[in-house]
């Protein structure tokens, strides 16, 4: 990863790369240099000053879905960071080798996240991306709040409305696990909202979303 | 008889057998002489002047009637005869006044039997001959319609015959005297007579006129006597009817009879009857009145949902009761008491099952979910079982036989054996046992391990392994202190003895370690024998438990008076600094010892505001401690014995913050077990559906406690997260094993 973006040789020059041939070289070369308008020149990685960089040149905010949607594209490890191999994942993926190909290719990403199948791995996708830490398995109440908001917002907006509500108001759970935030998910899709009438807590279903229902009958009345 | 010898000696020389062909052409009025003869052979019979007839001739005389052919008009003859006969009788019958009515029947229908009997045999012939082939009813048959139709069915007898006899029967009920050979009589005729003719001419009417009886009089009853006095009523009646029917009615008539009665002053009033007021099932349970109860069990064991009536009120009585007991506040005070309470009513209960419920099962489970339902109402049972059990054998099975001591703790063991929560009970049974075993103060060995084998029987090895531990801790002990002082005893010199009790940390049960400051005189010895344990057992650690100890000390008083005292190691601690100070604050004592609040104010209480054990005085003089007070050496003190006790090491009722506290533990505890539950059944099962995890858990635990559903999901959950199980990624209901 030292070399410039200079197609100069062929011979391994991507830290992550899978043998980068003289042909390889020629299909990335105009997204590799996309990379580096953006990426950092010591590290050849773009860091969240990159990422804010390219947000503006997308026109898009830095905390806008599509930004995450675009991690997921390019199944990105570390959030806040991008590295070529990420990038050139993501963008061969879109079809897109400029600025100008991959704004277009932003509406048809979105279109392709909500589709079913694709908006679960993106769902899940969307938890993984948060664990910071390394062995981390939770994120903290706060940020999952946000996180949801985001993500499921459009589609569920009442169900995640009242159950951030929730959230914020208890104080037994401090952090959501995987399981907790899947099981968010199968409720939007499987539970009438507001009715809640087949809802069973003898069922399955992850404690606190027991203890969400629980609270949101009580507070109906 | 004349033609046939004829024929035979003209055809001599054949010697040819033929069928006998009788061809003789009777004289019809052979037919009709022969026939008058026999009619007036029934007539003489009918007249009771059969003497003068000859068996003989009239029997063959029937017998040429019928091989002549002239069978018909012998049977129609003899029809037509006895149906004269018959309506002559039933004239006479029916002119018969009052009384002399029944006896008539009864007389003519003896004669009508025997003449039937005369008329049969003569006509036996034609019966066994003629009759079959033509299909007609044979002679006695006929005669026994006969009478049916002509005289008990006859319009002026029928119903004036069924009237008379129900009358009879009424008087009977009304405590008359009556006729009951006659009685029999006529209701055997009926029965000859065929059984739908006792059916409908007598069964039918009697059981309808019954019921309305003892409709009538259930009625009436109800509303004058008293639950136990109507039983008694009821069975009385009862039995007479039996009585009755054996006397004179047919044995079928019985079971139909005593239906009747059954139905009409048991099944129509049992509600009534066992929710009567101040003598109903209740009354009666409470007053253990064995007599009614038995006489009420069998009467109702007779009825449909009898005995489920009695056993419905029985439970709803006890549960309610039960329920008062065990959260009536001021029994709770007492918690030995309270526990001789529920062991009484069991008793109580127990034995009115076996002397008036004949043992019933049905009942003896009833009583056992009653029980069950109302100890677990209250949560702290198993301390109080536990508590009681401490009593008896820290002092109450004092100088108790063996087969005495057997019989208390087995029936501790049936109220343990309802106990939802025995885990619970575990935790202060230890607590109380390892009171008891460094105190030293239980009754008898042999009955403490009696207990434990009783409680390793019902909940097995694991249950009791620590309770072992404890005891085997205790006898290590002293060898252990026999070889400390055999190897030491040139160092200790004129120290204070000691005697260490070396608990295996596991078995007994676990305290917080709060250490206080001891005597120097005590810690140096304390220290010898660190050294000397260590030496022997290195890689151990041993933790003195300052809370749990013994010591005897001398004490002296004013005017030179001289006492033993027995304390408790923090008593001692503080009874030590008078030594070097006259008085103390509370605060100074508090700094000094570094004993815990809850316990330094306990033991202060105990050593200056107890009567006869006063050894500190206190300044108030009021009965609680508080943090401002001042102590000084009681020189005053005086007491009639040499030594006095004055340890506070007795188990005792919780106090609320403890109580909470053990219960924290017991929860803290319970989630391991059912985690392992959980895994035990997911390796075994690999794949299994939600509802199906939490019964089987609850099934496995069981003999422990009852696992809380909620508590149950949330080790799933927390399984989960460590990766032990997962969530099938087809069916969500379902969960995983993870190897």
């Amino acid at each position: 990863m030292r070399r410039s973006s200079n197609r100069k040789s062929s011979s391994a020059s991507a830290a992550a790369g899978s043998g980068s041939t003289k042909a390889a070289s020629k299909e990335f070369e105009k997204i590799d240099h996309l990379f580096n308008v953006y990426a950092d020149k010591s590290s050849a990685i773009i860091d969240p000053e990159g990422i804010e960089q390219l947000c503006s040149s997308l026109e898009v905010d830095y905390t806008d879905v599509r930004i995450l949607m675009l991690a997921w594209k390019m199944k990105a490890q570390k959030q806040g960071f991008f590295t070529l191999e990420e990038w050139r994942t993501g963008l061969k993926a879109l079809r897109a080798d400029s600025m100008s190909k991959l704004k277009k290719a932003l509406p048809e990403l979105v279109k392709e996240v909500s589709r079913p199948t694709d908006f679960l791995d993106f769902y899940s996708y969307a938890f993984r991306y948060c664990l910071t830490e390394d062995k981390q398995k939770c994120i903290d109440i706060e940020s999952a709040c946000q996180l949801l908001s985001l993500v499921l917002g459009t589609q569920f907006g009442p169900q995640v409305e009242k159950f951030t509500e929730y959230l914020k108001s208890q104080s037994e759970y401090k952090v959501m696990n995987m399981d907790q935030w899947m099981g968010f998910y199968r409720f939007c899709n499987e539970i009438p909202f507001p009715s809640l009438e087949n809802y069973d807590s003898d069922l399955a279903w992850p404690l606190i979303l027991d203890n969400f229902v629980e609270w949101f009958r009580e507070n109906q009345n | 008889m004349n033609s046939q010898s004829q024929s035979q000696s003209q055809r001599r020389k054949n010697f040819k057998i033929e069928a006998f062909k009788h061809k003789v052409e009777l004289d019809p009025k052979y037919a009709e002489r022969t026939w008058k003869v026999l009619e007036h052979a029934i007539h003489e019979i009918y007249n009771n002047n059969a003497s003068r007839l000859s068996f003989e001739e009239l029997y063959r005389s029937a017998y040429n009637m019928v091989l002549h052919k002239y069978g018909d008009k012998l049977y129609s003859g003899l029809v037509a005869t006895m149906t004269a006969h018959l309506n002559k009788i039933a004239k006479s019958v029916e002119s018969a006044q009052g009384g002399l009515f029944l006896e008539k029947l009864n007389h003519k229908w003896a004669d009508h039997n025997k003449a039937l009997q005369m008329i049969r045999d003569i006509l036996m012939y034609m019966d066994r001959s003629y009759v079959p082939t033509s299909h007609k009813t044979p002679v006695h048959e006929l005669g026994l319609n006969l009478w049916r139709d002509h005289i008990i069915h006859s319009p002026n007898i029928q119903a004036r015959l069924q009237d008379t006899l129900l009358d009879l029967v009424q008087r009977e009920r009304t405590g008359d005297v009556i006729n009951r050979g006659l009685m029999r009589n006529i209701t055997k005729m009926l029965m000859d007579l065929g059984s739908s003719v006792y059916q409908d001419d007598f069964e039918k009417p009697f059981l309808d006129v019954s019921a309305s009886f003892y409709s009538g009089e259930s009625q009436q009853f109800i509303e004058c006597c008293d639950c136990g006095s109507y039983l008694k009523k009821a069975e009385r009646r009862l039995n007479e009817e039996m009585e009755r029917v054996s006397h004179y009615l047919d044995a079928k008539t019985e079971v139909k009879i005593t239906s009747v009665v059954e139905r009409e002053m048991i099944a129509n009033h049992m509600q009534r009857l066992v929710h009567m007021d101040n003598s109903g099932l209740v009354n009666m349970l409470i007053d253990d009145k064995y007599d009614d109860l038995s006489r009420m069990y069998s009467l109702f064991k007779r009825v449909p949902e009898g005995l489920s009536t009695i056993r419905d009120v029985m439970t709803s009585y006890l549960r309610e009761r039960g329920r008062v007991l065990v959260t009536d506040t001021e029994r709770l005070k007492d918690p030995v008491e309270f526990v001789q309470c529920l062991l009484n009513e069991k008793d109580k209960h127990d034995k009115i099952i076996s002397t008036a419920f004949n043992n019933d099962k049905t009942f003896q489970n009833a009583l056992n979910s009653s029980f069950e339902y109302f100890i677990n109402l209250n949560n702290r049972s198993a301390e109080f079982i536990s508590l009681y059990l401490d009593d008896k054998l820290r002092k109450g099975l004092k100088g108790a036989s063996e087969e005495e001591v057997e019989v208390v703790l087995d029936k501790v063991m049936m109220l343990f054996r309802y106990l939802q929560e025995k885990d619970v009970f575990e935790k202060y049974y230890k607590q109380h046992l390892a009171k008891r075993l460094l105190s030293g103060k239980t009754v008898s060995d042999d009955a403490e391990r009696s207990m434990i084998v009783k409680l390793k029987t019902e909940c097995g090895y694991q249950f009791t392994s620590k309770l072992e531990g404890m005891f085997t801790d205790m006898k290590t002990s002293e060898d252990t202190m026999l070889d400390f002082y055999a190897k030491q005893s040139a160092e200790l010199g004129d120290g204070p003895t000691l005697a260490v009790q070396i608990l295996t940390t596991g078995s007994w049960p676990t305290q917080p370690t709060a250490a206080c400051n001891l005597p120097p005189e005590i810690l140096t010895v304390c220290e010898k024998f660190r050294t000397y344990y260590l030496g022997t057992h290195s890689g151990r650690r041993l933790t003195w438990q300052t809370n749990m100890g013994t010591a005897d000390i001398k004490a002296t008083f004013g005017k030179g008076h001289k006492h033993e005292l027995n304390v408790s190691t923090y008593q001692m601690c503080v009874l030590m600094l008078f030594n070097s100070a006259d008085g103390l604050t509370y605060r100074e004592i508090e700094q000094a010892t570094e004993i815990p609040a809850l316990d330094l104010k306990r033991c202060l209480q105990s050593l200056a505001c107890v009567k006869g054990k006063n050894v500190l005085r206190k300044e108030p003089m009021s009965k609680d401690i508080s943090e401002e007070d001042v102590f000084y050496f009681n020189d005053k003190f005086t007491s009639k014995f040499v030594k006095v006790k004055i340890g506070t090491v007795v188990a005792q009722k919780e106090s609320e913050p403890e109580k909470q506290e053990t219960r924290q533990r017991v929860e803290e505890d319970r989630k391991p077990q059912i985690e392992a539950a959980i895994v035990r059944i997911m390796k075994s099962r690999r794949v299994l559906d939600h509802n199906s995890i939490v019964a089987e858990v609850t099934k496995q635990l069981q003999s422990r406690f009852l696992p809380n559903p909620v508590v149950i999901k949330k080790r799933i959950e927390s399984l989960i997260e460590r990766e032990f199980l997962e969530r099938d990624k087809a069916d969500r209901k379902l969960y995983r094993y993870l190897a």
